[in-house]
């Protein structure tokens, strides 16, 4: 796990006050109807996520004038397509051909933070920090690549906006996959597996399509890491996310003496509160909300 | 439009923004350094950039406009630290009930977005001219009764609600933000009936403020209260800013409440998605047409309001 930018000093008790009112207002102070069925997320941890990044960010940005620059995106759309191995076409009249296996990825953060500036490299480009598993069957039989349907490449906005590079991006897990049902159908373990994937393909989509737009391609790889955060929740429980993008080169032919591989740091998901009562908090989890700041509080080292 | 409401909200209206925000707008000491430039790429980012379409229809790109103009204004608290005390309330509900002349009005519902902030505006106009209203006669429109075109329904309950419970920390409406986002001309209001609207529902949210304060008696405020408004359909601007200073509404004498009204700001001429190209020549490129800082440095006047 990787922390970043270190602050000389951070008012607590601010931070907390600013997390706690945005919490309390979405889901005790403010009269609401009663949420849709199935909507829950757009009820209270949709809302409550939306004011506290902004919260915080407006906050913040005296202490880093990176996010003094950025541009907040709400439910920005983000795209990505490349090629990666090779299968034999099955049916048809180019039966007996091989093509290259098509993946695309099409992801919809609920927040994210583009700014114009890259955020360091945390290892060096050329590190090896493990094996990656290889899996033979075809993606279409994995949910994520099952519909592909436009092939498109996509940061948030297109390639004239300044604020190219990107920061932070925030997901809420949807109702489908809640704790709740993971529990009841007794399968714990699967719980932090969810978060990690969201966590993984997201930013390699971002992260890639960011390369992308600079100019490089699976033909001619990336000079300098791409980095980029992410914070995956459902509300209550938060896991952080970081990824440096070293290759691009997955096609292949490209992936055949490469021997760059793209790393994700993360964590597991902890609570930032326990239940919220009577209009306070309580429990409220001083290191969840510690690591929230400190990621928005990453920048280049020259700033 | 505004007559109808003036009337039905007790209301004299004056031309332009008051002087103490007038003054807000024009002091370089409230600007963000190099804030043309980040209105522009705002606005390029809303109009332009934020699809994989050519062109972004109005209900996608009129909020995106908004939350990055107020994402520039938030980022003014690194000046002013008591920004922070500000919370925006999406889907708020607010319900407020008064009677004009022996009329039972009400006001309610989910309408736009919501700023509260901690502390509550200073009024804006001095006591000499509440006391001046006292003389200004409100327009009849006689033989037009003044409810038309409005809702007749069966009242059971007459409710007054800020929208909020009691305890909550940023208790005084600040700034109501209204957003023409309809796709089709005929469902986006006019400007005329936006600024209308604007001022009801500003209306609505001082007197559920006021009846919380001051209690349900029918008297006049000693300390009036003051609420902003601002209407958009992602280019024209409508901005207001309203004074409660009576509650007593039945009789149409004595003190009025007062409005200030800046309608029609355009913020920028025309968003050109795509070249204009003339016999094969490029005649007018891609990007913002006529763009007017005045527009968001009145937005961001209205938005410092009450802590500058």
């Amino acid at each position: 796990e990787v922390a970043a930018g270190a602050a000389p000093y951070l008012d607590m008790r601010e931070l907390r006050s600013i997390a706690c009112d945005a919490l309390l207002q979405e889901s005790f102070y403010q009269h609401k109807k009663r949420p849709f069925l199935y909507r829950d997320q757009d009820h209270t941890p949709g809302p409550f996520l939306t004011q506290l990044v902004s919260t915080l960010a407006a906050f913040l940005c005296g202490r880093n004038p990176l996010l003094a620059a950025s541009s907040l995106d709400l439910k920005p759309e983000v795209n990505y397509y490349w090629h990666h191995g090779e299968e034999v076409v099955a049916h048809g009249h180019r039966k007996g051909r091989v093509d290259p296996v098509r993946f695309q990825i099409d992801d919809n953060p609920h927040l994210q933070i583009r700014v114009p500036k890259q955020l360091p490299q945390i290892v060096p480009l050329e590190s090896d920090l493990g094996d990656v598993p290889v899996i033979d069957h075809k993606p279409s039989k994995l949910p994520l690549f099952k519909k592909q349907y436009e092939n498109k490449v996509f940061i948030g906005s297109k390639v004239a906006d300044p604020c190219c590079y990107g920061h932070t991006q925030f997901h809420l897990i949807p109702d489908k996959l809640k704790r709740e049902r993971f529990l009841r159908a007794n399968l714990e373990d699967q719980i932090e597996v969810l978060y990690r994937a969201n966590g993984i393909a997201s930013l390699f989509a971002w992260t890639a399509a960011q390369a992308m737009y600079q100019g490089f391609w699976s033909e001619a790889d990336v000079t300098h890491p791409f980095v980029s955060q992410a914070v995956v929740t459902d509300g209550k429980y938060f896991a952080f996310f970081c990824y440096q993008l070293n290759t691009l080169a997955l096609t292949a032919e490209t992936i055949k003496n490469n021997p760059r591989k793209n790393i994700c740091w993360g964590t597991d998901s902890k609570p930032l509160y326990d239940v919220v009562e009577d209009g306070s908090v309580k429990g409220f989890n001083d290191e969840v909300l510690l690591q929230l700041v400190r990621f928005l509080l990453n920048r280049p080292k020259e700033l | 439009g505004v007559r109808q409401a003036q009337w039905l909200t007790k209301t004299k209206l004056v031309e332009g923004l008051p002087p103490a925000v007038l003054s807000i707008v024009d002091d370089p000491a409230h600007q963000l350094e190099d804030h043309e430039e980040r209105v522009k790429h705002a606005v390029s980012h809303a109009r332009l950039w934020d699809t994989t379409e050519v062109a972004p229809r109005r209900e996608h790109y009129c909020p995106v406009l908004f939350e990055d103009l107020i994402h520039l204004c938030r980022l003014m608290s690194m000046k002013y630290p008591a920004l922070t005390k500000r919370m925006l309330a999406r889907n708020y509900k607010i319900s407020a009930t008064w009677e004009r002349e022996s009329i039972l009005l009400q006001v309610r519902g989910l309408n736009g977005m919501l700023m509260n902030s901690v502390a509550p505006i200073p009024p804006v106009a001095s006591k000499e001219e509440i006391l001046a209203t006292e003389e200004h006669v409100l327009e009849t429109f006689y033989p037009i009764s003044p409810t038309i075109d409005l809702q007749e329904v069966h009242v059971y309950k007459e409710l007054n609600d800020t929208g909020f419970r009691d305890g909550y920390p940023y208790s005084h409406p600040h700034t109501l933000f209204f957003l023409e986002s309809a796709n089709i001309r005929p469902n986006r209001f006019r400007p005329e009936q936006l600024r209308a609207k604007m001022l009801m529902f500003a209306f609505g949210n001082a007197l559920a403020k006021a009846k919380v304060l001051y209690g349900n008696d029918p008297k006049v405020l000693e300390q009036p209260i003051v609420v902003q408004s601002v209407g958009t359909d992602g280019q024209l601007f409508q901005f207001m800013v309203f004074q409660l200073n009576t509650t007593d509404l039945v009789s149409s004498d004595g003190v009025k409440n007062l409005v200030w009204i800046d309608s029609d700001q355009n913020l920028y001429e025309k968003a050109q998605c795509i070249p204009e190209v003339k016999k094969r020549v490029v005649t007018k490129p891609a990007g913002i047409y006529g763009f007017q800082p005045d527009t968001f440095k009145k937005f961001l006047a209205l938005y410092l309001h009450g802590t500058v």
